[in-house]
């Protein structure tokens, strides 16, 4: 490096590339972030990568839902307390979560994705197969589409319902509507429809 | 300086979403005006968003742009069509897929694209109105030729002589159907029926729905379909990632309906108890 050249001792360069490998991470934040590390005591720089070590080295995909976990099969599939007669289909490991907040007990499958024919992603980039090897089990009556309602959610929602409607097993899915505080008045024509289908009567 | 206004109205297509960073999405934007081109939105997928169900994929929409430094940011919309049919059938939704696709690849950034606009609008609005997906293969005809690749279906591509009523073959890197005579030397050919010659010609000059009243059988349409494959890989140079999805719809079982369930359902239960 020639004289008066500004050069970043390479442990740091090293650190800034790794964080700017991350989501949403552009070069500036990963310089940050560096620099942050270097100045947090050392205790709390070697717990930040003892998790991540762990993270990588502990952490699998459960064998049945291919959900995220530390032990295989995880918890939701291994629970006696949950109903195996019925699965509900996630895109990722992170909607169980919200998923089990509102008291649901069944198990889960996680599909890590949904088709998105135009970015190229197909049903062999998903975990449609692993689905289907599952039905046959503890008499599986009811598959719930928990897929995002958007137009992707929706087209993997129905890709699933012809692969698993001839094997006589019900699918549903989640319904669609306004969410709690919204605008009828920005409310878009198709959450509306949606939301009029789904009428109740007041109890 | 861009002629632009800083803020505009506008009517638009939405081909494509793009998730960045926590909240905000890029859209690809059809526009009859002003041609195709992303635009940002600051905030969409959170669950308050107004624009959010107003710019999903395959909708038409009246929107509102401010001119931004690298890319114009949406700041309304309000949807014109929300295309419910196509969105609730897998064979509507997939054939719709493969329009966007195509257009987003036939179709310039920012270059005027009024034609283009009206084809892909009326070709949505066919598929809603319930006509067949064949009408893709109208579409497929006149975005080819809108983009200044017409492909020959009367006369040989290479030697110009009229062809004669018969099956003959389709030479995409010639630009068309080829002659016996020219046959070496004009690249990979398919052998196209004469039933197929007659549909392509057709598809030229008929409007949507009288295309759509074509009489095609399974075969005939495996056979055009494939035949436009070709003539659209020529242009764009790659398979598109759409089309393998209509494909992989096309081999799905036919829709069975679910079974009624004979219980509530596990949520119902869990949260009665």
């Amino acid at each position: 490096m020639p004289e008066g050249f500004a050069s970043t001792p390479d442990p740091i360069a090293r650190l800034i590339d790794a964080f700017h490998k991350l989501p949403g991470i552009g070069p500036k934040s990963a310089q940050r972030l560096a620099y942050h590390i270097l100045r947090v005591p050392e205790h709390e720089a070697d717990a930040l990568a003892q998790a991540i070590v762990d993270v990588k080295r502990r952490i699998a995909l459960c064998s049945i839902c291919l959900n995220i976990t530390e032990a295989d099969p995880c918890i939701y599939c291994t629970s006696e307390r949950r109903d195996p007669t019925a699965i509900c289909v996630v895109e990722q490991a992170l909607d169980i979560l919200a998923i089990e907040r509102t008291g649901f007990r069944g198990r889960y499958h996680v599909l890590h994705g949904v088709l998105n024919p135009m970015d190229g992603v197909g049903p062999d980039d998903l975990r449609i197969r692993e689905l289907l090897a599952r039905l046959g089990d503890h008499g599986v009556t009811e598959v719930i589409m928990a897929t995002n309602p958007n137009l992707e959610g929706e087209a993997t929602s129905m890709y699933i319902q012809r692969l698993v409607g001839p094997l006589g097993i019900r699918v549903t899915r989640l319904a669609r509507g306004l969410p709690s505080g919204a605008d009828l008045e920005y409310t878009d024509d198709v959450t509306l429809s949606r939301a009029f289908e789904g009428r109740q009567e007041l109890r | 300086m861009s002629g632009r206004p800083r803020v505009y109205k506008t009517e638009a297509i939405v081909l494509r979403r793009r998730n960045v960073g926590e909240a905000d999405s890029i859209f690809t934007l059809l526009f009859p005006r002003e041609g195709k081109f992303d635009a940002v939105a600051r905030g969409v997928r959170k669950a308050r968003s107004h624009m959010r169900g107003h710019l999903e994929p395959l909708t038409r929409s009246r929107v509102m742009l401010a001119q931004g430094r690298s890319l114009d940011v949406l700041t309304q919309a309000e949807t014109i069509a929300p295309y419910l049919v196509v969105r609730g059938d897998l064979e509507r939704s997939a054939a719709a897929l493969y329009g966007a696709e195509l257009i987003d690849r036939f179709v310039g950034e920012r270059e005027a694209a009024q034609e283009a606009f009206a084809l892909f609008s009326l070709t949505l609005d066919a598929l809603e109105g319930g006509l067949s997906c064949n009408v893709l293969r109208w579409f497929e005809v006149q975005l080819l030729g809108l983009s200044g690749y017409e492909f020959q279906v009367e006369t040989c591509a290479v030697c110009s002589k009229r062809l004669t009523a018969q099956d003959t073959l389709l030479c995409p890197g010639a630009g068309g159907l080829v002659c016996e005579g020219c046959r070496a030397g004009a690249g990979p050919a398919r052998l196209l029926s004469l039933r197929a010659i007659k549909v392509l010609r057709y598809a030229r000059s008929a409007t949507i729905d009288q295309f759509a009243s074509v009489n095609c059988d399974e075969m005939l349409e495996r056979e055009l379909r494939s035949a436009l494959a070709d003539l659209v890989r020529e242009v764009t140079e790659v398979d598109t990632r759409a089309g393998r999805f209509v494909d992989d719809v096309a081999s799905l079982p036919a829709h069975v309906p679910s079974p009624p369930l004979d219980r509530d359902s596990v949520y119902n239960e869990a949260i009665q108890s």
